[in-house]
């Protein structure tokens, strides 16, 4: 269970509340890094981290191009960039057009991570409006991570989640409270 | 259609790339670089990525068309208006009371900031007080951006969204024309720009120095080595006062070349030139 480098969530329209919940309840100590690809108005850089950062005990940050990545903090895609991994553990943001309506785009996300962290990646997909994510969350299965998806009968829009499970088939089927106790145990 | 490529696919085009043009990619971002020649090699109709360098090599794409194609896009038109309010409101007439005012725009590829910056300049009455030198890295681009550009439908909604969170002086929509359902902006918009093809901005020798130097979203396609000597060409190119502007997500402090430059506007990311 330790063996994990990384957690990537993805989600969209219904993921906020999910997202909160999740972020309150890790510790402060938490050891790994937590990479959020949740869609978002293009047009407003600030205020989604702040609000985010309300409950957390651990620093989210909107990664700048290049920024290494660290354990132990939070780190989410920021307004109208893609958000990358590359190898060696640095993000590296791109302004290429949108995907799946979307910039950031999960997809692009987590193929990045997965590629980066191959086995070592759980990847999360949560409740969201379109397909994004699916192709993504596939990716995490093809390189080895394990995937879990918030339970589409608890989502507020399951559309994201249903995707997910037919691109691929999925580790978990969770409730909220079960993918915080899934983190929890992987401290 | 090829939908993905690895990491050998990328060098053995790398090196195909290199071989032929002459162009070294070898120090580019691996995520961005591989996503561009995954849609190369899909504009260019090759079924793989060995296919692919097989046309590189027997030179069934130029150059010019390489680069074109693989050029990463800057998306809107106004990106960021709070950036393009400062600029209109904080530095564009001290730029034009220079006695030679002059903005460089490197590295333009869809010309969505071009164009921003020549609304600006036309909104604030100073056409003709401020000369901006632009480069593009084809001649292909600087045909089309010539011409107005070519811009879909979607990314126009985009644009005139942002042009009405910068509060410019009109409509967006009176700087196009629509012809089948593509936008071409008013060529008479650039007649103080100065269009020229650089494939390289570390191959250009520094002719002049700016007092403004527009190179947003451009670093992200860089390692850090190539990011390190693109800002330092970047700020000797500026004049003592110049100011450098960079997006918003970008950083310069993994490059030495960054203690010459103060930040002016750190939300903005608009840095002045302290020292040579």
């Amino acid at each position: 269970m330790n063996d994990y480098k990384a957690i990537m969530i993805g989600g969209s329209a219904g993921s906020f509340q999910v997202v909160s919940r999740i972020i309150a309840a890790l510790p402060a100590n938490y050891p790994l890094p937590i990479l959020m690809c949740l869609h978002r108005l293009k047009h407003i850089r600030s205020g989604f981290v702040e609000a985010l950062s309300i409950k957390s005990k651990l620093p989210i940050i909107e990664p700048h191009d290049k920024e290494p990545l660290k354990a132990g903090r939070i780190y989410l895609a920021p307004a109208n960039y893609h958000m990358y991994i590359e190898l060696g553990n640095r993000f590296s943001l791109s302004t290429e057009d949108v995907v799946n309506h979307s910039r950031p785009s999960i997809d692009l996300s987590f193929f990045s991570a997965s590629y980066n962290f191959k086995r070592k990646l759980v990847g999360i997909i949560l409740s969201g409006a379109n397909k994004d994510g699916a192709l993504g969350l596939k990716s995490v299965t093809d390189n080895g991570g394990l995937t879990i998806v918030q339970d589409p009968k608890e989502c507020q829009v399951p559309t994201m989640t249903t995707a997910s499970m037919n691109a691929t088939k999925v580790d978990y089927v969770f409730s909220t409270k079960q993918i915080i106790d899934f983190l929890l145990k992987l401290a | 259609m090829v939908d993905n490529i690895g990491i050998v696919d990328t060098r053995n085009i790398i090196s195909a790339v290199t071989d032929t043009y002459g162009i070294d990619l070898s120090d580019y971002t691996f995520t961005i670089l591989k996503r561009r020649l995954i849609h190369a090699i899909n504009t260019f109709g090759s079924h793989s990525a060995d296919d692919f360098c097989d046309k590189i090599r027997k030179k069934a794409i130029t150059a010019d068309d390489f680069l074109y194609t693989i050029s990463l896009e800057v998306t809107e038109f106004f990106r960021d208006p709070s950036l393009w309010r400062e600029l209109r409101d904080k530095y564009i007439s001290e730029i034009s009371r220079a006695t030679d005012g002059r903005i460089w725009m490197p590295c333009v590829t869809s010309g969505d900031e071009l164009f921003s910056l020549a609304i600006i300049i036309a909104e604030a009455g100073l056409q003709g007080k401020i000369k901006i030198d632009a480069n593009c890295p084809s001649n292909k681009h600087i045909e089309l951006i010539n011409k107005g550009g070519n811009y879909d439908q979607k990314k126009i909604e985009v644009s005139e969204a942002n042009y009405t969170r910068y509060v410019g002086k009109t409509q967006f929509a009176s700087y196009y024309t629509l012809s089948d359902n593509k936008a071409v902006m008013k060529p008479q918009l650039l007649d103080s720009v100065t269009l020229e093809k650089q494939d390289d901005i570390l191959n250009s020798a520094i002719t002049r120095k700016y007092k403004m130097i527009i190179y947003r979203n451009k670093l992200l396609q860089f390692n850090i080595p190539l990011y390190d000597k693109v800002i330092h060409k970047l700020v000797d190119s500026l004049e003592v006062g110049g100011y450098l502007v960079i997006g918003n997500m970008e950083t310069l402090e993994y490059s030495e070349a960054s203690k010459k430059l103060q930040v002016v506007n750190a939300t903005e990311k608009i840095y002045k030139k302290r020292v040579d």
